[in-house]
């Protein structure tokens, strides 16, 4: 728990709070009692009381015989649950002693000429001093009060527990405040990271307070936005099928209207197949940005074994640039272990790539490498193409920009590569970047490793879930 | 004619591939859902499948794994361009190919020749069994055991198996065994070998536990090893 979560400064206050007040209290109290220096009225009242006790139960014995204390003794006894010894200037029992305890405090008294006062554990004060009686006589007067004695300050002891069960009363208290904005902390969370069923309601119980409204607000608003992204998610689904289903039906068509006409068609049956690619292969880009922009894109991510899906896709590439003589070229790749999809990375890098093939003229080369540095894989890809002004390069990764019109269109490109490869890039949690280099232009890509990276070459391959680790050995 | 079955709701679609099939001597006949086109599947002898994996009612996926139960028909599978999982879920369940639709025409008609050269070719008489340590291969009985055990392998697969051990131990390119499998060039970005590759690992199993029988050579292709011939 973090120094300065919520918890731990609900906890600080309340627990400083009720310490200062239970300390200063006791202070204020102590001192004022500690400064009188007339010791019997540091019992205030309570010590007079005793004091006219002793003096009139003295009186009693001495005036009216040992009959007569008893008679006193018995009823003080039965009233107010008091014994009373009473013992001579010497300290030699009187009347009693009750207990041994009032026979040591009586020695006590005896030796120290001072009035005594000892508290039990239990409350029970034993409470004693010199009586001089109107004879002259010297009696030593010791009572047990069973009314346990409230003292006015606490012992240092006292005030450590105290402040112990404040604290942990201080405790609970924080805890019952901030439970539910942890749990609606941890609702956020999980909703954050795409389980779009995260509640905070039925964990919050029945509390009616302020941060249950918040709970409610925000499950109010989960349930709004899941229900928008499973709209969404529905409406690219049919989007992609309704928008297919008549390509598919077209290409068939097209095909059967070559066999059935002579060759003055073929041209132009030959465009209509390549506009239908066109579109087909726009309506799948525009769904992938769609569905990256959208969020509906979920990653699961796995352990991605970036060089080998790298190398893959320049395999890939290279027999697809091999007829235009042109060749993509790793120049160095280097082991990367990175946690995500590998359906979307292959997809992202492989438009990078085609990218720069497509602006590499014929008998050029595409140079690929992948480094990694820190806990960060770079993945450079170097065209030899025209590069592309410095104050266009930001624009690059905006769908459907086009640097020069004319270029674009004769290399058939249909703008939106770049654009998914930079949304599946931040997905990941990485940055892609372009700048012109000494040959053409060069696009950056970041990504962050994954925390087991430095793992690999353990002997066996990675436990290998996506044809792109297929191919890893 | 060949007979060939399409399991596909899109009604207008296989009106058009069944003209233009016919031109192509195959033999179309149709289903429009799940259910209909595995009763169809199930109870007439056709020689290639062809299953949409977006099917109403029940998913083509479903009606793979339930046809692959009883029958071992080759099937090319129709999956949405960019579904990856699709495509990989289906080489799992048996299917013997796949093809991204919207499709060329011209493109299913060469799928569908690669499968019937396959499922027709694939026995030469007089071709010797393959042993190779624990491992059998019959080639007229199209039968695998393996520890003695016999191994169900589909068409792809067995073909496969095939053309690694008629050459265990050396190099076999992506491309070589695509044709060699699959009994059609590899086109750019096709995964479909890797998959085969790996179902093929999984139901061989390892050599005693932890050695792959199938290594990858990265940019180069796989390679069958010999027990022992551990790298």
């Amino acid at each position: 728990m973090s120094f300065r979560s919520l918890f731990v400064k609900i906890f600080l206050c309340f627990w400083l709070a009720a310490g200062v007040v239970i300390v200063a209290l006791n202070v204020v109290l102590w001192i004022s009692t500690a400064s009188d220096p007339n010791p019997e009225r540091r019992h205030g009242a309570f010590g007079e009381a005793l004091n006219l006790y002793a003096e009139s139960a003295v009186q009693v014995y001495d005036r009216e015989g040992p009959q007569a204390f008893e008679q006193y003794a018995g009823r003080s006894r039965k009233e107010a649950g008091s014994e009373i010894d009473l013992f001579d200037g010497y300290g030699h029992p009187i009347a009693g002693p009750s207990s041994p305890d009032t026979a040591a405090v009586a020695g006590e008294i005896q030796q120290t000429q001072q009035h005594v006062s000892h508290l039990t554990p239990l409350g029970r004060l034993t409470w004693g001093r010199a009586v001089v009686a109107p004879s002259g006589k010297t009696y030593i007067f010791v009572t047990r009060l069973r009314q346990p004695y409230v003292p006015r300050h606490l012992p240092p002891m006292g005030i450590f527990l105290t402040v112990i069960a404040s604290g942990i009363i201080a405790y609970l208290l924080a805890r019952y405040l901030t439970s539910p904005v942890k749990k609606l902390q941890s609702a956020v969370q999980s909703f954050a990271e795409g389980n779009l069923a995260a509640r905070v309601t039925p964990e919050l119980g029945n509390r009616k307070d302020e941060l249950a409204d918040l709970g409610r607000e925000f499950d109010h608003m989960a349930e709004r936005i899941e229900a928008l992204i499973d709209s969404q998610k529905r409406l690219l689904a049919d989007i992609s099928h309704e928008l297919r289903s008549p390509l598919a039906r077209l290409s068939v068509a097209l095909e059967l209207a070559r066999k059935n006409s002579n060759e003055k068609a073929a041209p132009a049956l030959d465009r209509i197949e390549k506009e239908g690619d066109r579109l087909n292969k726009l309506v799948g880009q525009l769904l992938a940005l769609t569905r990256l922009e959208s969020g509906a894109e979920k990653i699961t991510p796995e352990t991605v074994v970036l060089e080998d899906l790298v190398q893959q896709i320049i395999d890939d590439a290279n027999y697809e640039a091999k007829p235009q003589h042109k060749e993509v070229i790793a120049t160095h790749l280097e082991v990367c272990r990175i946690n995500g999809s590998p359906e979307l990375l292959r997809s992202a890098i492989e438009n990078v790539i085609r990218n720069a093939v497509r602006y590499t003229p014929s008998g050029g080369a595409v140079e690929v490498s992948l480094r990694w540095k820190l806990d960060t894989a770079e993945l450079t890809v170097n065209d030899q193409g025209p590069g592309v002004p410095e104050a266009e390069l930001k624009h690059i990764f905006e769908p459907f920009y086009r640097v020069s019109e004319a270029r674009e269109r004769s290399s058939g490109g249909a703008g939106l590569g770049l654009s998914i490869a930079d949304r599946t890039v931040k997905l990941h949690g990485g940055s892609i970047e372009a700048s012109n280099s000494a040959t053409g232009l060069r696009v950056t890509i970041l990504l962050p490793l994954a925390p087991n990276h430095n793992q690999h070459d353990a002997g066996q391959p990675q436990a290998a879930f996506s044809p792109a680790s297929l191919a890893s050995g | 004619m060949i007979p060939v079955l399409i399991i596909d709701d899109d009604v207008e679609l296989t009106k058009l591939l069944e003209e233009y099939l016919q031109g192509e001597q195959f033999d179309l006949s149709a289903a429009h859902d799940g259910p209909g086109g595995l009763e169809k599947a199930l109870n007439n002898t056709y020689s290639v499948i062809v299953l949409d994996v977006m099917l109403p009612g029940m998913s083509g996926l479903d009606v793979l794994k339930q046809l692959r139960q009883k029958s071992s028909a080759p099937v090319l599978m129709l999956t949405a361009r960019g579904s990856e999982l699709d495509r990989i879920l289906g080489l799992e369940l048996g299917a013997d190919d796949y093809l991204a639709k919207p499709f060329n025409p011209r493109e299913l008609v060469a799928r569908l020749r690669a499968i019937l050269r396959r499922t027709t070719n694939s026995t030469p008489s007089a071709a010797m069994p393959v042993h190779i340590a624990d491992l059998e291969l019959h080639p007229e009985s199209r039968s695998v055991t393996c520890s003695g055990k016999p191994v169900t392998l589909t068409g792809a697969e067995f073909d496969l198996l095939y053309t690694f051990l008629r050459s265990p131990g050396k190099i076999i390119s992506r491309e070589d065994l695509t044709q060699a499998a699959l009994g059609r060039p590899m086109s750019p970005m096709d995964r479909s070998i890797d998959v085969h590759v790996s179902n093929l690992r999984r139901k061989l199993g390892t050599y005693d536990g932890n050695h792959e029988r199938i290594k990858a050579i990265r940019g180069s292709g796989y390679v069958y090893l010999l027990p022992g011939e551990q790298p």
